[in-house]
């Protein structure tokens, strides 16, 4: 396995000055090609902001950040939009697709930002929403589809373009617990694939579904910690679950 | 360039969604596009209509007279002669002198204009013979009295065409009676507005220029004004300076501008000028509603892009680029204009056909077509894409300028 995410002494600061909000205080982190690392923490703990770092929405303050080899940490926008567009494939809390587009559209539209071919584009969004089981509702609008159905939707636009990352934050936060199962056994599917999978999320069952588990207190990783591929889901979140509550003093 | 197919797909989608507004935006740019169209062609109809019955009866005409308030310098017959044996480029001369009177004939009594025209009279005429023959050289120098009237005359006096051989008995409101012989019957001028006979107006009849001696008792030979006609191909100025040189030298006033001329081909283009220059002014008002348009088309398109941030955060974060975003929405804006453009364009000509329709309604003589060139239309179809590339680049650039986690935390 080589090293596909590395971060180090990243800082995010808001307000400069006085007021200064330390939102990521010197994190430093190595990913490898095909783990599945669920990164937790309480909102307000820093976590969005890593994960905006992580999917080059936005730019450090300071310190590193390699990604798929290159160093990303300052870029400009149109450059952050190359990397993203290449290197990661993302999926919302808030599904973020575009309501007047049908599902096959808007798994198009990665694709059309990288200029790949319309016969080419097609064949691989067709793909992509087969293996999310949605290709019966392939020219549905956003609006005619349940909840589980439009972040598959998201998952097979992540998908479409095979880039290294998928960068997953709160996927289930929107959806009823049956839609979140399903969801999250797509990821365990991807990982069990060998793709790399990066889920954010405040929830310690969902996390459970990670191999690695990276906590967040106040812009620091406090914790990071590693499971075995045979220790089930169950075992995992009931770790998490003690490791977190030592973590705030309950122990 | 694929990559431009797509902005122009998405944005297509886009105007397909929202139907309603896209249509109101392109409200401002219809009216404004239909009305320049609109005045434009008219304008030119118009031109077209003048220029049609001005060179009917007068292209190449040239009215000479003399500016003199001594009353030495006339132009004589021998003048006229000198005229059109000496100068290039000269197709006729004619003199004009008229006389009222009436005449009565088995229909009633009707009043005469009586016209004395030389044997160049076909030349000037607007119309061309019917029956018989316009009067000859011969004639016009024997004086002998003859005349050529109207087709709609000749039905109103007799209530036939076939008159020639007939003769009228018209009596001048000064000088004496005469009665002449109907040697020609010409054809009605094709819908002229300058030929409308009404009930009442009088009989036209034209005649040898030299009967005039028979009414008055004396022979004319003293015209303050002729009128020259150019041959089709010659310069129109040169040869009246021409003319003008020669009367100088025959009546020994060199320089003393005592000749003056006015040609119908200045009148002409007088008019043209004229109906040329009002077509314009409206037109820029109607243009100045097409800015206004484009204002709209602005406005809608900024609500547009507040609307869609969330959309335009999704875009970014997938990939898409500043540049990305701003081709889609210009070519929202500019696709919403050019169709403006287009329904604009239609409605435009549409409009001025009906308004030629409701012209000729009014006005049956008027044979009134409006004009719609090709360079109008592309000028147009141009000049709003134009305006909605112009006004659709701050609200592109507003969009394209979001920061993804921004435009992804609003709702």
């Amino acid at each position: 396995m080589d090293t596909l995410i590395e971060v180090k002494h990243l800082m995010k600061i808001y307000n400069p000055g006085e007021n200064e909000v330390r939102a990521l205080n010197d994190v430093s982190l190595t990913i490898m090609r095909g783990e599945f690392v669920a990164i937790i923490g309480q909102s307000g703990s820093g976590k969005s902001t890593f994960m905006n770092m992580l999917g080059c929405l936005d730019v450090p303050t300071s310190g590193s950040y390699y990604l798929n080899g290159k160093d990303v940490s300052g870029l400009l926008d149109d450059e952050l939009s190359d990397i993203r567009n290449k290197e990661i494939g993302f999926i919302f809390q808030g599904f973020n697709l575009i309501p007047n587009l049908t599902a096959l559209e808007n798994v198009e539209l990665p694709l059309i930002y990288r200029n790949v071919p319309a016969a080419k584009r097609h064949e691989l969004s067709v793909a992509s929403l087969k293996k999310v089981g949605l290709e019966n509702r392939m020219d549905h609008k956003p609006s005619e589809m349940s909840g589980g159905q439009q972040q598959r939707v998201a998952i097979a636009r992540a998908l479409a373009a095979a880039p290294p990352v998928i960068l997953a934050d709160e996927p289930t936060g929107n959806l009823d617990s049956a839609s979140s199962k399903e969801i999250m056994q797509i990821l365990r599917d991807l990982y069990n694939e060998g793709r790399t999978v990066i889920l954010i999320t405040h929830d310690n069952k969902i996390a459970a579904s990670a191999k690695r588990v990276i906590r967040i207190v106040d812009g620091k990783i406090v914790s990071d910690t590693s499971y075995g591929d045979n220790e089930s889901i169950e075992a995992i979140a009931k770790k998490i679950e003690e490791e977190g509550d030592k973590e705030q003093g309950y122990v | 360039m694929s990559q431009f197919y797509e902005y122009l797909k998405m944005a297509v989608s886009n105007i397909k969604a929202n139907k309603v507004r896209s249509f109101l935006t392109m409200l401002g740019i219809i009216i404004g596009i239909s009305s320049v169209i609109l005045i434009i062609s008219l304008g030119n109809g118009a031109k077209n209509v003048v220029t049609d019955e001005m060179s009917g009866i007068a292209a190449g005409q040239i009215a000479l007279y003399t500016y003199d308030d001594t009353g030495t310098y006339y132009i004589t017959n021998d003048d006229i002669d000198a005229i059109v044996e000496q100068v290039d480029g000269i197709k006729a001369v004619n003199v004009y002198n008229y006389f009222d009177g009436k005449l009565t004939t088995r229909k009633g009594e009707f009043a005469v204009s009586g016209s004395g025209q030389m044997s160049s009279f076909p030349y000037f005429s607007n119309s061309t013979i019917l029956k018989g023959r316009y009067f000859s050289e011969n004639e016009y120098k024997a004086g002998m009295p003859v005349c050529v009237i109207g087709e709609e005359d000749a039905i109103r006096l007799f209530g036939s065409t076939d008159v020639i051989g007939m003769s009228l008995e018209v009596v001048p409101s000064w000088g004496n009676s005469i009665t002449f012989d109907i040697v020609g019957v010409e054809k009605k001028p094709d819908d002229s507005m300058f030929s409308y006979t009404y009930e009442n107006s009088p009989v036209n009849i034209y005649f040898p220029l030299t009967v005039f001696s028979q009414i008055y008792g004396w022979e004319m030979d003293d015209y303050y004004q002729i009128y020259l006609l150019a041959e089709e191909d010659a310069d129109t100025t040169a040869v009246t300076s021409q003319v003008v040189s020669l009367l100088e030298k025959r009546h020994q006033c060199f320089g003393e501008s005592i000749y003056q001329y006015e040609s119908f081909n200045d009148y002409m283009s007088i008019v043209n000028t004229v109906i040329g220059m009002v077509t314009m002014l409206i037109s820029l008002v109607a243009a100045i509603s097409l800015v206004v348009g484009g204002i709209g088309v602005m406005n809608i398109m900024l609500v547009s892009v507040t609307e869609r941030t969330r959309e335009i955060g999704i875009r970014k974060a997938l990939g898409a680029k500043t540049r990305s975003i701003m081709l889609q929405f210009l070519s929202e804006s500019a696709i919403i204009t050019m169709i403006g453009g287009l329904i604009g364009i239609l409605l435009g000509i549409g409009g001025a056909y009906l308004v030629a329709k409701i012209v000729a309604m009014v006005q049956p003589t008027m044979k009134f077509t409006p004009a719609v060139d090709i360079f109008t239309i592309l000028f147009t179809t141009l000049f709003s894409s134009a305006i909605g590339l112009f006004f659709g680049i701050y609200p592109a650039r507003k969009a394209a300028k979001l920061s993804p986690i921004e435009a992804l935390r609003r709702n």
